[in-house]
């Protein structure tokens, strides 16, 4: 059991992949906006990868944990101390019952994961532990942590002393600079050459109006075929606007003339369209970048997007471990 | 337009988006629909879930499982089984949604608008009449509340319906926000592009709005029977009907809902057929209004 002394900013029970199995009835998947690190923390304490276990997102909290444990924390550099002693990251670490875990605002990165051996057992909705905080569903009692609550937590066979081998960690970046993969497509047949030039050649600012629904881009305006302006008036009257469709996660979403970033609490559907996606093994860049920081896309082709998340999912087992 | 050939379109590494038309036709959600059935049945290895929407379906899938294009090739033959679909039945519910057209509420929210947004915005109502070539708010009215609604897909928010209207003398347009409302009450109904929809709770929005419903078609608190087993009401493949009722009604029906002792008056025996709406749509005059 774990004590919730200070919430953070908007810490939340996350498990991998999330809530899967549910968008045709327009519920988001939710799951961890860096899925990397997430994953390495759940393997430090000997859980499977995708067991619940926390997103600390820009402030982490202050937990003090009810019995001896064996937590590991990665990501985001959120200064963690234990009973004042600052703490590792990507190492597992033995803690006592009574001991107060506490952690500041992320130094590099955006989003610290802190995962406990044998996972959190928070209730199961729709499959998933995992919190849609907006929609007031999954973690605890629907929403972010709050003070005072006392999450539940199972039997771990942790070991303290584990280490991610050096190479198997995601490289945060140091100078606020992204290199982004994204997928062309699904509509990238209605942005003209001229728009995907300077898609690709502009810096991308994330702005600060961001959060795990959307991440806002801020950079030049797009241009588009004739087929974003000779179409059926059910699509809607912006260029932009397309008959109401699924959206993939990790689409770049074109409301209007801003490019929006559907990440992992994002809308399933809606009238915009989606030119690029970003896939699974450039998503965790999003999950630890800060608005203010700058994006530069480089397309990659399916296939070569695919082959990259398998390379992930393999440095995401105790294999990565020493 | 129905495309002679569907398009296959990559979402990222795990989607793809299959588009069989690019307008506000039963037919084509029929086919997204039916698609969307048979890949349930088939249990197509590698598919973890796919969303029909109004002329499209996403679908999510194990590249570890399947690849893009042996995806692409069994959906192309699954696609092919769908020829008839002439003779599809789908279930399909008819539920009735109480509702205050021309309501104080919507009222409230798009003054905020012009007060604090664009102050030349003009009042939805009247917009979207005078886009549509109607005589007044009035009529747009009876034009919007003259049909059942087809719930063609469920999205944006769980639960949130993606509505056409059945009836071609009730089919309106109205273009979006730009920018979007700040704010929007849950129950709003309002409509963007040819597509109607119900907000399901507090929030901003861009569909032009002007009228309000009483039922929730999301509720946390699961009360009422209807949504004893999920926090959201509606199907894909539902019809819902606006009955006009008046401002007391709708208090004392939301207290209803909120105690969870109101009714939802859900139909749930009739089926609708691609053939028998396709007639009767076809011996209609188009250009008739309500």
């Amino acid at each position: 059991m774990l004590e919730v002394i200070k919430p953070g900013l908007e810490t939340s029970i996350q498990d991998w992949p999330g809530r899967y199995g549910y968008l045709n009835c327009g519920y988001p998947w939710s799951g961890p906006m860096d899925s990397w690190s997430f994953r390495l923390a759940n393997v430090l304490v000997g859980n499977a990868p995708g067991d619940a276990a926390l997103e600390c997102q820009f402030i982490g909290p202050t937990l003090k944990f009810q019995r001896n444990t064996i937590i590991a924390l990665t990501g985001a550099d959120m200064q963690a101390k234990l009973d004042g002693e600052p703490v590792p990251l990507w190492q597992s670490i033995a803690v006592n019952a009574g001991q107060t875990l506490a952690m500041g605002s992320a130094r590099l990165g955006a989003r610290g994961y802190l995962a406990i051996a044998g996972g959190i057992r928070n209730e199961v909705f729709f499959g998933s532990r995992a919190t849609f905080n907006k929609g007031g569903l999954g973690g605890m009692e629907g929403h972010a942590l709050k003070a005072g609550q006392v999450v539940p937590v199972g039997e771990g066979q942790g070991r303290a002393g584990l280490k991610v081998k050096e190479a198997a960690r995601p490289v945060i970046v140091t100078d606020k600079r992204w290199q982004v993969e994204v997928v062309a497509g699904p509509n990238d047949d209605w942005i003209d050459a001229a728009g995907h030039e300077r898609f690709l050649a502009t810096d991308w600012k994330l702005s600060s109006k961001s959060d795990r629904g959307g991440f806002r881009l801020e950079g030049p305006e797009w241009t588009f075929t004739e087929r974003a302006y000779h179409k059926l008036p059910e699509h809607g009257s912006d260029p932009a606007n397309i008959v109401d469709h699924g959206y993939p996660v990790g689409a770049i979403n074109l409301a209007g003339q801003t490019p929006i970033i559907l990440v992992s609490d994002g809308p399933s559907g809606g009238g915009f369209i989606n030119p690029y996606t970003v896939p699974q093994c450039a998503f965790w860049k999003l999950g630890q970048s800060k608005p203010g920081e700058v994006y530069r896309f480089q397309v990659i082709s399916v296939t070569e997007a695919q082959q990259r998340a398998r390379d992930m999912a393999a440095r995401c087992t105790p294999d990565s471990l020493e | 337009m129905i495309y002679e050939q569907p398009r296959f379109l990559p979402g990222g590494d795990r989607f793809l988006t299959i588009e069989f038309g690019d307008e506000l036709n039963l037919e084509l959600n029929f086919r997204a629909q039916g698609l969307a059935k048979l890949i349930a049945e088939h249990q197509v290895k590698g598919i973890v879930e796919a969303a029909p929407f109004f002329a499209t379906i996403l679908i999510h899938y194990d590249p570890d499982l399947i690849s893009f294009e042996d995806l692409k090739r069994e959906m192309a033959a699954l696609i092919g089984t769908l020829t008839t679909l002439d003779d599809v039945e789908l279930d399909s519910r008819l539920i009735y949604f109480p509702a205050v057209y021309l309501d104080p509420w919507s009222a409230e929210a798009i003054d905020q608008y012009i007060e604090k947004i664009n102050p030349n915005k003009k009042r939805d109502p009247e917009f979207v009449a005078e886009l549509n070539g109607l005589e007044d708010a009035a009529q747009m009215v009876r034009v919007h509340s003259g049909t059942e609604y087809w719930v063609a897909a469920l999205g944006f928010w769980p639960g949130t319906p993606f509505m056409m209207p059945l009836d071609p003398r009730c089919r309106l347009f109205a273009p979006k926000y730009n920018p979007p409302r700040t704010f929007t009450y849950k129950g709003t109904i309002g409509m963007g592009g040819g597509s109607t929809a119900i907000y399901p709770v507090d929030g901003p929005g861009g569909y032009q709005i002007f009228a309000r419903t009483p039922v929730p078609i999301w509720d946390m608190s699961q009360k009422m029977e209807p949504f004893r087993e999920a926090p959201h009401l509606l199907r894909p493949t539902d019809r819902l009907k606006f009955v006009h009722c008046s401002l007391e009604e709708f208090e004392a029906i939301e207290r209803k809902c909120a105690e969870g002792t109101y009714q939802i008056n859900a139909v749930g025996y009739q089926k609708i057929s691609l053939k028998r709406y396709r007639a009767w749509a076809e011996s209609l005059d188009r250009t008739a209004r309500f």
